[in-house]
This record gives C-alpha cells, sequence and structure tokens, in this order.
C-alpha cells in the first residue's frame, strides 16, 4: 500500500478548508465541549462555595470512592463529579469526528466531486487515511484543549487536591493516547460505512451503532461495575490502535471506485 | 506519428443490479489507435458508452475484457501511472463550491505532483480568462466560469492526453465559444485530445477524426473523408455565363462523376477536389468560360452522424429478423 505524504497532505488541507467553511459543523465542534467544560467548572465552583459557606453536603446523594473519604466532604464531591465529568470529555474525539466522516465520502459524490479526485493519482489508502485524519484531528485538537482550560479553571477555583487528582496519570494518558486513538477509530469507522451507503444520516447512525459498545464500558465505569486504571487505558489504548489499523484496512478493501462512481445515484 | 493512445478490444459489461435488471454491454470490442497531437472526437448518442469508455481509459473504472496503452502505461498493471498522466473533465465540472478556485487548482496540483503549483495556477487562471475571479469561491461561478476552471484543472499538471466529456455541454453559446477557442488553442499547441460531444458542429470544426459509437464503433475516420465514403465530393462552379458545353466538357474529363447545373451554376461531382480543382478551372478557362469562383460543397456532419446511426439501426433489425 502505497503512501505519499504529500497527497495525504493535500487531502487533509482540502478537508480542514472545507470543513472551516461549514458553519454547522463548527458550531457544534464548538458547542459540546464549551457545554461540558461549563457543566465541570460550574459544578466545582458549585460545591467549592457550598464548601466554604459551610454548607452541610452530606445531603448530597452521591457515591463517594472509599479511597476518597479522608477528605472534606466537598472536595471528595468534586473529585467524584470530575471522574464522571472527564469520562465524557474522553467521549468527544468519538461521537463528535462521526458526523464529518460521515460526509466525507457521500459528501463528495453529492457535490460530484468524487469522479476528479478519483481520477487523480491519489490512492485509496491515501485518501482514506487522509479523510480520516481530518476528521480526527480536529476533535483531538478540542479535547486536549477542552481538557486544558478544565485544568486551568480547576487550579484557579478548587483546592489542590482536586488539581492533584485531576492530573493522574490515568487521564493524561487517556487524553494524550486514549482519545486519539478512539478518535481515529470512530472516524475510520464513518468513512468505512460512508464508502458503502448513499446518504449521510444512514452513514452516522450506522457508525454510531458501532460506537455504542465503546458508550457501554464508558457507561460501566461511570456505574462502578469498572475502574479506570494506567493499565486499563493503556490496554485500551492498544486495542483502540489495532482496531485502527484493522478498520482502515477493511476500509481500503471494501473501497470500490466502480461501484461508488457507477451505482450510486 | 507514434500513437499515445492504442486500444485493443476494450469491452466493459456492468453486472446486473438489483431486481429485474439485466447485464450491460456498454461498450463492446473497441479497437482505437489515437496519434500524438490528434484531436478525436467521440460522437454517439447518450448511453452510447462514452462515458463508460473514457472512465474506463482514466483508469477510473476497469474494462471486462481487451487492453489498452495510453502514455505507454498499459491499463490495468500501470493504473497509477495513466492516473498521473492525463487529465480529465468529467461531465460535471465537479468543483469544491465552498473553496475559491486557487485553492480548487492548488489542491489538485497537489496531488499531481506539479512542482511549479503557484506558477501553474496562475497560468492557467490567467489562459482561461478567471484570473479576477481567482479568489471567488467557485460556487459563485457561472455555469462557463465553473466549466473553465475544471479545465484549468484538468490540465494542471500538463498531460499528453486529454478526455474532455462533453466540454460545452449546458453552457450559453458565449461561453461554449470560449470553451471552444481554448480546445482549439489546444490543439494548436499540440496537445491531444480525446473530445465527447453531442455537439457536432463542434466536432466538425474541432476533430482530426471522429468515432461514432454505439457501443462499438460504427464509424472512424476524418469528418472530410466521412463525408467523401458517404456522399461522395462535389464543387460548385459559379460562372459569368453558364453555356451547355462547358457542362459537357467536363463530363469528358476522367475524375468527373456526374455535373449538373443548378442556380445558375454547375455542380459537378469528382473523386478529389483538392488534386481535380486545378484541372477542372484550366479546362474551363482554356475553354473561354469566365470563372467566378469555385467552392467545395459540404455536407453537414448531422448528415454523416444520422446516415450512419440510421444505417445501424436497420442492421440491428435486420439481425433481429434473422
Amino acid at each position: 500500500m502505497k503512501m505519499r505524504p504529500h497527497r495525504v497532505w493535500a487531502v487533509i488541507q482540502k478537508e480542514w478548508a472545507e470543513t472551516a467553511r461549514n458553519r454547522g459543523i463548527v458550531w457544534m465542534m464548538a458547542l459540546i465541549p464549551a457545554v461540558i467544560v461549563l457543566m465541570v467548572l460550574g459544578t466545582d465552583y458549585g460545591f467549592v462555595w457550598a464548601g466554604q459557606s459551610g454548607q452541610d453536603l452530606k445531603s448530597v446523594n452521591m457515591p463517594v470512592p472509599p479511597n476518597l473519604s479522608h477528605l472534606p466532604r466537598h472536595e471528595a464531591l468534586i473529585i467524584a463529579m470530575n471522574e464522571q465529568f472527564f469520562f465524557y470529555l474522553l467521549l468527544i474525539p468519538i461521537t463528535l469526528p462521526v458526523y464529518i466522516a460521515a460526509h466525507s465520502i457521500i459528501g463528495e459524490k453529492e457535490t460530484r466531486t468524487l469522479e476528479p479526485l478519483l481520477a487523480s493519482p491519489v490512492s485509496t489508502g491515501e485518501l482514506l487515511l487522509a479523510k480520516g485524519f481530518a476528521a480526527a484531528a480536529p476533535a483531538v485538537v478540542i479535547n486536549w484543549m477542552a481538557f486544558s482550560i478544565v485544568l486551568g479553571g480547576v487550579a484557579l477555583i478548587a483546592p489542590p487536591a482536586v488539581l492533584g487528582y485531576a492530573v493522574r496519570d490515568v487521564w493524561i494518558i487517556g487524553m494524550l493516547l486514549f482519545s486519539p486513538l478512539l478518535a481515529l477509530f470512530s472516524v475510520m469507522l464513518g468513512v468505512l460505512v460512508s464508502s458503502r451507503v448513499n446518504d449521510p444520516r444512514t452513514a452516522q447512525q450506522i457508525s454510531s451503532v458501532f460506537v455504542m459498545p465503546l458508550i457501554l464500558i464508558s457507561l460501566m465505569v461511570l456505574m462502578g461495575k469498572a475502574f479506570l486504571t494506567v493499565p486499563l487505558v493503556l490496554a485500551g489504548a492498544a486495542v483502540a490502535l489495532a482496531a485502527d489499523i484493522l478498520v482502515l484496512f477493511l476500509a481500503i478493501r471494501v473501497f470500490q471506485r466502480e461501484t461508488i462512481l457507477t451505482r450510486w445515484k | 506519428m507514434c500513437s499515445i493512445l492504442r486500444v485493443e478490444g476494450l469491452t466493459k459489461r456492468f453486472p446486473a443490479f438489483g431486481k429485474g435488471s439485466h447485464e450491460t454491454l456498454a461498450v463492446d470490442a473497441i479497437h482505437l489507435e489515437v496519434q500524438a497531437g490528434e484531436v478525436f472526437g467521440l460522437l454517439g448518442p447518450n448511453g452510447a458508452g462514452k462515458t463508460t469508455m473514457v472512465r474506463m481509459l482514466c483508469a477510473l473504472i476497469s474494462p471486462t475484457a481487451g487492453r489498452a496503452w495510453i502514455n505507454g502505461f498499459e491499463l490495468g498493471p500501470d493504473n497509477d501511472s495513466i492516473r498521473a498522466s492525463v487529465g480529465v473533465l468529467t461531465e460535471s465540472p465537479g468543483l469544491y463550491r465552498k473553496l475559491d478556485a486557487v485553492t480548487n487548482l492548488s489542491f489538485f496540483a497537489k496531488l499531481y505532483g506539479v512542482r511549479d503549483i503557484a506558477g501553474q495556477v496562475d497560468k492557467y487562471l490567467r489562459m482561461l480568462g478567471l484570473w479576477d475571479a481567482r479568489y471567488q469561491l467557485a460556487g459563485s461561478f457561472s455555469k462557463g466560469m465553473r466549466q473553465k476552471l475544471a479545465i484549468a484543472r484538468a490540465l494542471l499538471h500538463e498531460p499528453p492526453l486529454v478526455f474532455l466529456d462533453e466540454p460545452t455541454a449546458s453552457l450559453d453559446p458565449e461561453a461554449a465559444r470560449v470553451v471552444r477557442d481554448f480546445i482549439e488553442e489546444l490543439r494548436g499547441r499540440g496537445r491531444t485530445i480525446v473530445l465527447c460531444t453531442h455537439n457536432l458542429d463542434e466536432a466538425d470544426r474541432l476533430c482530426d477524426r471522429i468515432g461514432v459509437i454505439k457501443q462499438k464503433f460504427l464509424c472512424i475516420d476524418s469528418p472530410a473523408r466521412l463525408r467523401r465514403q458517404l456522399y461522395g465530393s462535389a464543387v460548385r462552379v459559379r460562372l459569368e455565363k453558364l453555356a451547355p458545353e462547358y457542362a459537357n466538357l467536363l463530363r469528358g474529363l476522367p475524375f468527373v462523376k456526374q455535373v449538373e447545373a443548378s442556380d445558375g451554376a454547375l455542380i459537378v461531382r469528382l473523386e478529389d477536389p483538392a488534386t481535380n480543382n486545378p484541372t477542372l478551372v484550366r479546362v474551363l478557362v482554356t475553354a473561354g468560360a469566365g470563372v467566378r469562383y469555385l467552392e467545395e460543397l459540404s455536407v453537414p456532419l448531422e448528415s454523416v452522424y444520422f446516415d450512419v446511426m440510421g444505417q445501424q439501426d436497420q442492421d440491428v433489425r435486420q439481425e433481429a429478423k434473422a
């Protein structure tokens, strides 16, 4: 499989230029992380304010892990809440780029730009990798920015112990390693499905179904049925990497230039 | 002259797709050779296989049978090289409407590995009169401008062979003329062009040879030779005074097939006007006829086209009866 970086980069630049001019996508990409950041910092500030003003937080019906029982009640609650919110942040790169990826092939077909593109010397591997990366990278960067803003906010408004829990290895590795690999997986699925169906909505729905198992795992963690640890995150990253490569190869195999050009109406 | 495009028995069958559909024979054992610098016109009705043939020759879809060599590369094993060495204007311009003209062209220049991207983009934007609109979004362009931009995209990497699929379809006369003039300019520069068109006047004006296709080639030749084959050649000789002895004199010439007087002039059917005309004029002048002018009578290419298509329909009906 030939991969010429200048062609991959050219497609990525084009995809980004087009995405930047699509206000709907830009707003959606900015809005969801902004809402999560506001939720995290708003909740943290609320608990800090409640703790400092001497309010009784025992009535807050929220399970706090035993390893946090030595901390003041409001700090323990903030940390427990943040753990959940960080999981939402981790899921941003899975959910956001699916929309872009679903449009990646079908959008080109709908605007009749696919034929000149396929007539160019770009290979299927280069095209799909570029489209996948172009959709995943903005979501990952947005995710990192959101996480950085949250950490900055926590450092400003919350007690030092809370920040200490927020910058734990598990989250740093999760955000820097696991999150991009998950994003790529989600996007490559979108591209794969998008090259086999005729309608972007169908592509979004089908790729969402494939992402469901990951969301189920996250729910298990939130319910305390599973625990997020460094080995677990590293194992997850390894599985995600293998899945990324597998899905890319699968996408290249099922991408039929001829079928796409002659049978799609 | 060397052939830049050679096709041997190229066939494309599309398999049945869904219930009630049948296998479709789109292109049937086509043979073709196009020389470097030639403009070859592909004429035929809708569904005749023109676009399918262009797609096969651009390595976009694979043939069911047959072989082809494009720019010295063999279709199949060298598809990547073929795609890099040909330019193609697809049926629809297929531009990124949210990107400006420069970005549209630069993107393709990068894909084709053009070295001087800015230089090539500038050159073709100027050549096609799009320089002033270079930073406008392609979506805001008129149909003619879009078509010109798509032609620029097909030429950016200076391919020796260019496929133009209906370049003037759905353009207003003015835009169509600009595009035709540009194709003529390319022809003058020695570019090899395969032109798919429904516009017979366009084919007549631009093409060195044409091929009338309906799944297979019904005829291939230069428009002039096709006319000659079907209708023979004729010239109209306008004389100062039309006298019957002049017609009789011409009838005695070995290359003259028929002479008739019409509308105050002599219509002379002969073998080859280019060779025979000087003798014809000399004979008339020697006999004392005042020759005002002589012109070759041209049958519109449309008549040739419909005759060829009509003959093919007749053949099909006879085959069916048999």
